[in-house]
């Protein structure tokens, strides 16, 4: 499975929502995630792939793509290290 | 400088209540450490700030809700200094909603890190206090005693706090270590302008009769003295800090019919 689809079922998982109602596009508001919803997807996202992602850089996040490519981005930092 | 070559661990001490402690308590000769969860930028501000004081900043990330991740922090405090001889347990969390809208995830979310991790760091913390006394400071709200707009799992998390420094108190005092907690009310914090951004809470400063809203810094200062040999007499209690809003409760519209 690769990044964006485990990312997916993090987040299907945490809020609820059926997997195939998340695309790229959806924002956390689409897909009713609330603020506890949001921080335990962060959270559990963070333990999966063994990075950091502080509020400060999730705020910038606008949708679900955006948290996607953040962690691609994290995980291939992480790995060139 | 009375706290000179004593070590503070305040938890969640990146912003807010928590930052200012830590800065309090630095500035009383205090090495501290920061801990954080979600706002590292924050963290190693106040740590930086903190080192400009004069004394040690150690930062260090760890989820209060998650018990692996205490251990942890406490192993990395233990490894580092070998010792502890204050813990601010001041970390909170929760989710602003009616009684009725609470559910299992909500309360296990807030439970776990504004009580449950209290309890366990102050087991872990109480036994590097061993053989040389502490003082554990838990921080909680009037939301324990009163009723707030949309705070009821957050006040019920709290009032276990205010529980758990009773019998931390009593059953700590034969170590050396003294337990209180301090309650304030609405504080001017980054989280109190989320609760007026969300309509969950009023302006305070027209209930408060020394007028002022309650600044981070008037906690810092209590939780100082409570700090002190000063204060080694005061052994489980709840000092509150809100500028007589709770006492004066029932004054309040009375000024114009006088």
């Amino acid at each position: 499975m690769n990044i964006e689809e485990q990312i997916r079922e993090i987040v299907a998982r945490i809020t609820r929502v059926d997997k195939s109602l998340i695309t790229r596009e959806s924002t956390f508001k689409d897909i009713k995630a609330d603020s506890l919803d949001i921080v335990q997807a962060l959270v559990a996202v963070e333990e999966t792939f063994g990075i950091e992602i502080p509020d400060e850089d999730a705020q910038k996040f606008r949708n679900f793509g955006d948290f996607v490519s953040y962690v691609e981005e994290r995980v291939a930092q992480k790995e060139k290290v | 400088m009375f706290l000179k070559g004593k070590l503070a661990l305040v938890t969640g001490s990146g912003r807010g209540i928590g930052r200012a402690i830590a800065l309090k308590l630095a500035s009383k000769g205090a090495d501290i450490v920061v801990n954080f969860f979600r706002h590292r930028e924050a963290a190693e501000k106040t740590a930086k700030d903190i080192e400009a004081l004069g004394v040690r900043a150690e930062v260090i990330r760890a989820n209060v809700g998650d018990p692996a991740k205490i251990d942890e922090l406490f192993e990395t405090i233990a490894n580092k200094f070998g010792h502890l001889d204050i813990l601010v347990n001041n970390a909170a969390s929760g989710v602003g909603r009616p009684v009725m809208e609470i559910d299992v995830k909500a309360w296990e979310w807030t439970m776990d890190i504004n009580a449950r991790a209290a309890l366990l760091c102050s087991q872990r913390a109480a036994k590097l206090m061993d053989g040389r006394g502490g003082k554990i400071i838990n921080i909680t709200s009037l939301g324990s005693p009163f009723v707030l707009p949309n705070y009821a799992i957050v006040g019920i998390s709290k009032a276990a706090l205010e529980a758990l420094t009773r019998y931390l108190a009593i059953e700590l005092a034969p170590q050396g270590i003294c337990v209180n907690a301090v309650a304030a009310s609405a504080v001017e914090t980054e989280a109190l302008k989320f609760y007026f951004k969300e309509g969950l809470m009023k302006d305070h400063r027209q209930i408060t009769p020394a007028g002022r809203m309650v600044t981070p810094e008037d906690v810092a200062n209590v939780v100082a003295f409570l700090c002190s040999e000063d204060a080694f007499m005061i052994r489980g209690q709840t000092i509150v800090v809100d500028g007589g809003t709770s006492v004066g409760i029932f004054t309040l519209g009375q000024k114009e019919e006088r």
